[in-house]
């Protein structure tokens, strides 16, 4: 059961405007056993991919994005149990193909990309993790929750973003990218000045 | 509490105590003599398009149910139940033909009047206990909408929401009636920056000059052709009614050829053609400009952009966005963005013009991340002593004798309503401040009371508060039991 399914019964990348370039592979069978050689590689792909993004890496991460990726991150809203919904229809925070992921990244590569210079301390806590096989060998569905704790300076608090993502990971000749991602963020009001970083 | 008549005399004349941006004791008094009374921005009607629709929002920390009732008119109800308190919705968004409060079970039809109060009988004695009958939660005391956009005043007697917006309305149209069917409205993100309210709506109604230093990056990365120095000072700032904004100098050329320079394809510039006056389309195609950003007093701002969001191609998508800086405290606020798009626009054009929105502008937009660095920086250096030693300059355009840097823009060069210059200036933000100072140096009446149930103990006095006038142009709820109480 995807951790997406909603009142139309269609995930919400396929819901979101910007999607429909996505892969569209689900997953398949129970969760892996944490010794399954595939949910091993997924877990380690998670943890590299962390420390990239806690370092700003962000050349090398782009490196790990597969060309047709489909990057989401909904609003979440409240709404009653009955509703079927959680959240907001037709918006989101990020809605990104390669090409808008590219554009965040080169900004933060220009010498003017004022809200990251000085740079963040990042610390991304990635956790829960589990795998699943598709009907394509080469596709996996891995899920996870992430914590993201972003300290800016001195003066003002550390900022938290606490999430689960819903990944698919597609194998490759040198190795393992991310295809889509569908990020369900905890909050319905971001406590976080904003989203220049990645989850 | 401090007097402030010194700071209210020093913003008046352009001079800013920079403590304002982080000062307990002024937004204690701003909520109290600025938001206990003017026009503020809840909702569009686009968002509670069916008959049972709602959406939850605040005015600081009063919560309104937005909803449309079974009539289809749109009401405001203070989300508090009659009976103990609770808010009787607790979600955000849905469809509702009736709320039920979930403390004791009274429930409130979705025009707001009460259809269920278990045990009335046997508890109150029935209506000679507690007069259920014409019982409705509390309205927004004055409700207006103009092009769909929804606004509520907690004061009963604040002029007509056309009135209060004026000229404005001319500028309003660009982005919320590009046709006859008007916009429809995505979101809100909502997300909370460490930073005074006041920054932003003063950013947004008129401060083209930081374009070029915050915002190079954005034209570094190749999605931002326009706010090269030379560029953005071409532009005018206008102040009209009680808003003001910037434009872009666009380019030589028609009307259409204008409109298609910043992306909108033929089919919306027919209807913008249809919609417009004359004078509103010879803004953009006689006098050569296009509306940017914009702030309505005191804390609704737009903004209309045209980036380049596709690779291998130089064309540009226009968006509007659409926003309210909620403060939250003095050095807090939550930022509610809207994606604003003609609802006649093609699927093609929507989707594309909200990923130019979401490129740009909201929780991840990438103009608005160098924004909110630099606002909420100001606030923290605002909140200590050196900060009140310090009056900062917001005379802009304007030499020490008062005399203008730059006139303005007369009937031949420009087709618009207001004040309109070419250049940088802040004529604007001391427009939204004049009014902000205004208000705070203006003290309140005392606000109208409801008695729930019973009969007031004063019979109304003549002055008393007409409660008709809570729900625009509808008899639907029978008049509330509302009295002016004698200080």
């Amino acid at each position: 059961m995807s951790l997406e399914a909603d009142r139309n019964g269609k995930t919400l990348s396929e819901q979101s405007v910007l999607g429909g370039h996505a892969p569209r592979t689900q997953r398949t069978g129970e969760s892996l056993p944490f010794d399954d050689a595939l949910h091993l590689q997924a877990h380690r792909w998670l943890v590299d991919e962390a420390y990239l993004l806690d370092a700003q890496d962000y050349d090398a991460w782009m490196s790990r994005i597969a060309e047709d990726v489909h990057y989401l991150m909904p609003v979440r809203v409240t709404t009653a149990l009955g509703a079927g919904y959680s959240t907001s229809p037709g918006m989101a925070h990020l809605d990104e193909n390669r090409y808008s992921l590219s554009r965040r990244v080169a900004r933060f590569a220009t010498e003017h990309a004022w809200t990251e210079d000085p740079p963040s301390r990042l610390r991304h806590y990635v956790t829960n993790v589990r795998t699943f096989r598709t009907d394509n060998p080469d596709e996996i569905i891995v899920d996870s929750a992430v914590l993201l704790f972003r300290s800016r300076g001195d003066v003002r608090e550390a900022a938290t973003v606490s999430a689960g993502r819903e990944d698919l990971l597609r194998r490759t000749g040198t190795g393992w990218e991310l295809a889509r991602r569908t990020i369900m963020v905890d909050e319905s009001v971001i406590r976080m000045q904003n989203l220049a970083i990645f989850l | 509490m401090t007097d402030q008549t010194s700071v209210i005399q020093d913003v008046q004349r352009g001079m800013i105590p920079a403590h304002i941006y982080n000062d307990k004791e002024i937004f204690e008094l701003e909520k109290e003599r600025l938001f206990g009374r003017s026009w503020l921005f809840v909702a569009h009607e686009s968002e509670v398009p069916e008959a049972g629709d709602y959406v939850v929002r605040r005015v600081l920390e009063d919560s309104f149910i937005i909803s449309r009732d079974e009539k289809g008119e749109i009401r405001a109800l203070f989300n508090m139940c009659l009976h103990r308190g609770m808010q009787v919705c607790r979600a955000e968004m849905g469809n509702a033909s009736h709320f039920r409060c979930p403390y004791h079970g009274w429930s409130y039809r979705n025009d707001g009047r009460i259809v269920g109060l278990p045990f009335h009988k046997e508890a109150y004695g029935g209506e000679e206990g507690f007069k259920k009958k014409g019982q409705s939660l509390l309205p927004a005391p004055s409700l207006g909408i103009y092009n769909g956009l929804i606004f509520v005043s907690l004061d009963p007697d604040a002029e007509p929401l056309e009135d209060f917006l004026g000229d404005f309305k001319f500028y309003m149209d660009y982005y919320t009636k590009q046709s006859a069917d008007g916009i429809e409205l995505r979101g809100p993100q909502r997300w909370r920056v460490k930073a005074n309210w006041k920054i932003g709506a003063e950013n947004f109604a008129g401060d083209m000059y930081h374009t070029p230093q915050t915002h190079t990056s954005v034209v570094e990365i190749g999605l931002f052709r326009e706010p090269k120095a030379e560029k953005r000072k071409d532009g005018t700032t206008y102040w009209a009614g009680n808003g003001g904004g910037t434009t872009y100098k666009l380019p030589e050329g028609t009307l259409e050829e204008r409109l298609r320079y910043v992306g909108y394809p033929d089919d919306m510039i027919a209807r913008m053609k249809e919609q417009w006056s004359q004078e509103q389309l010879d803004v953009v195609g006689k006098d050569g400009f296009m509306v940017s950003a914009a702030s309505v007093f005191p804390n609704m701002s737009f903004v209309h952009n045209w980036p380049r969001v596709e690779e291998d191609s130089d064309e540009v998508l226009p968006f509007i966005s659409i926003r309210q800086w909620q403060p939250i405290s003095e050095d807090e606020t939550e930022i509610v963005s809207w994606f604003a798009v003609d609802k006649n626009a093609s699927e093609e054009f929507k989707a594309l013009s909200y990923k130019a929105y979401l490129m740009c502008f909201g929780s991840g937009g990438m103009f608005e991340q160098d924004d909110v660095e630099n606002w909420v920086s100001l606030t923290s250096t605002a909140g200590g002593p050196m900060a009140r030693r310090l009056l900062l300059n917001s005379r802009m355009g304007m030499l020490e004798n008062g005399q203008n840097v730059v006139e303005p823009l007369t009937a031949d060069q420009y087709s618009g309503p207001g004040s309109t210059r070419i250049g940088y200036s802040e004529y604007n933000q001391r427009e939204l401040l004049r009014r902000w100072a205004d208000h705070l140096e203006r003290p309140m009446e005392k606000a109208a009371q409801l008695h729930v149930g019973t009969d007031p103990i004063q019979s109304p006095s003549a002055g008393g508060t007409d409660p008709s006038r809570a729900s625009t142009g509808s008899t639907a709820i029978p008049a509330a039991q509302i009295m002016s109480k004698e200080a």
